[in-house]
């Protein structure tokens, strides 16, 4: 394949073409799930093979991608591409303009301890039966589901500046749910929650230990059924790893990605609160939050040696100390903000256009364990599992719903509060954070599932985080 | 790979199903085709082209169940990922609940569609896009938005004999003008099978296309106009509103996902358990899954291939049905009707859109939503944004740009506080943005809302 790919870039170095990059990916992909105790199903891709042919030419991008390797589907979708690029050229006014970077040549392949795809199917299902059948002998759990999704990708990125590498990673991301019900309410809990994936393999899924937590999220959601909810109007929250991951997500991550600034995303995904005047001085939260953008972290689903246009891996501080530093870029774009090139434009698959993507997005620890933290709070809920998310077009606004609180008095955990809801306006919300735990605590979270573009990719990408306090916080939100 | 050579897959796929008794076998042959014109501040973004080969295979062995997909498929392919199934299967436990696969045979009548990316090619895409820029620049505003061309091929066949082919293309294009001084969006969509009801793109010639978009302009440059206005803020609290028939369908498609499909009474989720025949929203309030409604992107069957027709879901108030597909219907004794609540329906009523708003002493209206999230399922509580156009009305008479508003609401608690429908319906196309970009579109007409409860403000527009 790698031969394929040079002959392509070959055929695209041609002199009205600025710049040229080519994509080759092989996907496999199972996914595993279990309701109510019966294997429903277990579904496997395998080499799901695509390539993408992305050309710059009279300053407008062009684009064809296609499953059908063959030299006369290739040939199609280079013209298509050039073709695309020249008409789209006709409505285009301000050309892209290309910095050239220096060429990235290597390899990378990462071997997970126990690799999936390579496991027995037996082995899986036996292992997964057994937790679902643990998830079924209440009364008051009247639905239930585990499921598992795997993941191997072989990538080539090539481009006509002379970077060529390729990459496999395997990914694995498993979950499980109850719902509990007294015949008028329904109250659900998760184990480990929304940001479930993981860089690895099977040795991954274990360190879940599903089974220890099993009993205890089906005594939470049945102990939800009768859990009161939340009174103040404001309260100090203490939000966990997991929960928090999806708010680094929500109203840092998608706000600082640099084509929303631009408008590229209005059209889909959305706009952002973030303008170009704000960079290097706007407070976006208090002094202790550092949130950077790190994809040479190994261990997120983010980490590569090149993103999908060249640009090596590399950490940025997007906000240091509370300021706003730098922003999620491309080459296109970052010059524009008089930024470099951060390493964040990222396609699901080699038929996909690269986009403006978290990669591993992360808040820098603070000090203290969990248990330090709540012993501190004289008041206030602890709370995570998420369960809603919602925010706006500009990345401002957010309200969020987690699965259960733990209401804190006098520093130690007194009972549960139903699906606890609060609400923000980023970063006043960001500005409150008073207490981020230490490096004990911290945890790279992941997800399968960043929705973004037109058409729609789903992203893999890690936020690394410990859980935080939060003061003064709206939330009661009823509907 | 060309249609002919589909064919012919399709029909060794017969074959395939043919050599393995023991087995249920489905299998689903896709061709999926994009062109994909994004375009940004009055320019384009990119252009895109992708063509996407799949086939989805399903086997039963008794009741042990093993699926795959294969991309680029082949005969070979196919045969060979079946062989490597037949060594896992007989070692998976099995489903208790499965009955069979789908044995409705009946067909609907075979439409080929006329591929619609070859129909409105990119060059006039531009052309339209240029006339839309003319209109709106000198009013201070830019372009955004997507101009899709969809064409896909799908044969579904399956052990039982089932055999059935149908083809959809349609188009979406979305087009949002954002003012360069406020960023307050004005949002028109255009999407189905035709550019005007019972006109196919392929009985006009191209000119006649152009000019079709052509004559959108002025409409979306009025709009333009009434988005220039000053921009405030207004409280949380309850509001009389007006919802645009965007709204309205994406509260429905919410509602179907999360309660109206069989599956969730499985899951218990869903208090219309046992409510069929029982009056549980106004008279007002009708709902239909309509898949060969002219306005829509016709579809005929659903994903089982169940032949599907109009189903009325909620009629004068009064539930009718669940959407039931073959395996919950077989697992919970629902007469299967196949719908996938992909065709939505909304009976209009009597009022004047222009009446509506002059009724309203105080209110907003609202053109779209965004981002909408179920807090709890069962009690269909939720929470979501406006976008692309929120405006205050005062005295009946819209005035100001309002910013963006959350509200935190339950769709049961919308329904039974409409007080008036439109008397004519909107076209909405919509699009599943996730995987393939597939493109449906729902007939809904404005409706205005009592005590809408507007939870916060985004202070942004």
């Amino acid at each position: 394949m790698k031969e394929i790919i040079q002959k392509i870039i070959e055929k695209l170095n041609e002199p009205g073409i600025t710049f040229a990059d080519v994509r080759y990916t092989s996907s496999d992909y199972q996914s595993i799930f279990f309701e109510k105790g019966h294997l429903k199903y277990l579904s496997t891709e395998k080499n799901d093979e695509g390539i993408g042919i992305r050309v710059l030419m009279n300053g407008c991008w062009g684009f064809a991608g296609t499953t059908l390797i063959n030299e006369t589907e290739i040939d199609k979708m280079i013209k298509m591409a050039i073709s695309n690029a020249l008409q789209g050229s006709l409505f285009r006014h301000q050309k892209v303009i290309y910095m050239p970077i220096k060429p990235t040549t290597g390899s990378y392949h990462f071997n997970p301890v126990e690799n999936p795809f390579l496991m027995s199917e037996e082995e899986k299902i036996h292992y997964f039966e057994n937790l679902a059948k643990l998830l079924t002998h209440n009364d008051k759990i009247v639905y239930s589901y585990i499921n598992c999704d795997f993941f191997k990708q072989y990538k080539i990125y090539a481009n006509t500046e002379g970077t060529f590498t390729d990459s496999t990673i395997y990914d694995v991301m498993p979950k499980m749910y109850v719902l509990a019900s007294d015949g008028l309410k329904n109250y659900s809990r998760t184990w480990p929650g929304d940001m479930n994936a993981r860089r690895g393999g099977f040795e991954k899924v274990r360190d879940f230990k599903f089974e220890e937590n099993s009993e205890r999220v089906i005594k939470e959601a049945i102990d939800l059924l009768s859990a009161p909810s939340i009174e103040e109007e404001r309260a100090d929250i203490i939000i966990g790893g997991g929960h928090l991951a999806l708010q680094i997500h929500e109203s840092v991550g998608h706000a600082t990605e640099a084509d929303r600034m631009f408008g590229m995303e209005i059209s889909y995904a959305g706009k952002t609160f973030v303008k170009q005047p704000m960079l290097k001085k706007f407070r976006y939260g208090s002094e202790i939050v550092t949130i950077y953008s790190d994809s040479t972290l190994e261990n997120g689903l983010g980490y590569h040696l090149v993103d999908d246009e060249g640009v090596p891996g590399r950490r940025v501080d997007i906000i240091k100390n509370g300021i706003l530093n730098d922003m999620q870029t491309a080459r296109e774009i970052a010059p524009l903000l008089e930024l470099e090139p951060s390493s964040n434009m990222k396609a699901s698959y080699a038929n996909d256009f690269p986009l403006v993507r978290m990669t591993n997005l992360c808040l820098e620890p603070g000090k203290g364990s969990l248990q330090e933290l709540i012993k501190e709070t004289e008041k206030g809920y602890f709370i995570d599992f998420t369960k809603t998310w919602s925010i706006d077009d500009n990345r401002n606004n957010f309200q969020f719903t987690t699965e259960i609180g733990y209401k804190i008095v006098e520093g130690k955990i007194v009972g549960i509060v139903k699906e606890p809801t609060y609400f923000g306006i980023t970063p006043e919300f960001w500005a409150s954070c008073d207490k981020i735990c230490g490096i004990e605590e911290w945890e790279m979270y992941g997800t399968f599932h960043c929705g973004k573009g037109e058409p729609g990719q789903v992203m893999h990408l890690s936020h690394g985080a410990s859980p935080a306090r939060f003061r003064n916080v709206v939330c009661n939100v009823k509907a | 790979m060309a249609i002919s050579s589909l064919e012919e897959l399709k029909k060794s796929i017969h074959s395939i199903i043919g050599c393995y008794p023991e087995l249920k076998m489905s299998i689903h042959l896709r061709q999926w085709q994009t062109d994909f014109l994004r375009f940004f501040k009055s320019q384009t973004n990119y252009n895109i082209s992708k063509n996407t080969i799949y086939a989805d295979v399903q086997l039963y062995k008794d009741k042990k169940n093993y699926s795959f997909t294969v991309n680029n498929p082949s005969v070979e392919l196919i045969r060979d990922r079946i062989v490597e199934a037949l060594k896992v299967i007989d070692k998976l436990p099995p489903d208790p609940d499965f009955v069979d696969l789908e044995t409705n045979l009946a067909k609907g009548i075979e439409v080929v569609k006329e591929n619609q990316i070859k129909i409105i090619s990119l060059d006039m895409k531009i052309e339209i896009l240029k006339s839309f820029k003319a209109k709106i620049e000198p009013l201070g505003f830019d372009l955004y938005g997507t101009f899709i061309c969809n064409n896909e091929i799908n044969y579904l066949m399956n052990s039982n004999g089932l055999d059935k082919k149908w083809e959809m293309s349609p188009y979406y294009f979305e087009i949002k003008a954002v003012s360069n001084k406020t960023e307050v969006t004005v949002l028109e969509s255009f999407g189905g099978d035709t550019v005007e009801l019972d006109t196919s793109f392929s009985d006009i010639n191209c000119n006649e296309i152009v000019q079709t978009f052509k004559n959108k302009v002025s409409d979306f440059a009025q709009k333009c106009k009434l988005a220039q206005n000053e921009v405030i803020d207004v409280d949380s609290g309850d509001y009389e509103v007006i919802l645009a028939p965007r709204c309205i369908g994406e509260l429905m498609q919410y509602y179907v996902w999360s309660n109206l499909k069989v599956s969730s009474v499985d899951r218990e989720e869903t208090d219309l358990i046992g409510k069929e025949g029982l009056k549980v929203f106004p008279e007002s309030f009708s709902l239909y899954d309509s898949p060969q409604h002219r306005n829509v992107v016709k579809t005929e069957y659903g994903s089982e291939g169940h032949l599907i027709g109009e189903l009325p879901i909620f009629e004068k108030g009064v539930f009718q049905n669940f959407l039931v597909n073959f395996y919950y219907g077989k697992k919970l004794g629902y007469e299967i009707n196949g719908n996938q609540g992909n065709c939505l329906v909304m009976q209009t009523g009597e009022a004047k859109l222009a009446a509506m708003i002059k009724s309203v002493k105080k209110g907003l209206y609202i053109s779209s939503f965004h981002y909408m999230n179920f807090i709890n399922e069962r009690e269909t509580s939720l929470t979501g944004l406006t976008r692309d156009g929120t405006f205050l009305i005062e005295d009946g008479q819209i005035t100001k740009v309002v910013n963006n508003l959350r509200f935190t609401e339950k769709i049961t608690d919308i329904l039974n506080n409409i007080t008036d429908i439109e008397d004519k319906s909107t076209v909405y196309p919509m699009s599943d943005n996730y995987g393939s970009f597939s493109i449906s579109a729902y007939s809904m007409p404005h409706i205005k809302v009592k005590e809408f409860n507007i939870s916060s403000s985004t202070k942004t527009v």
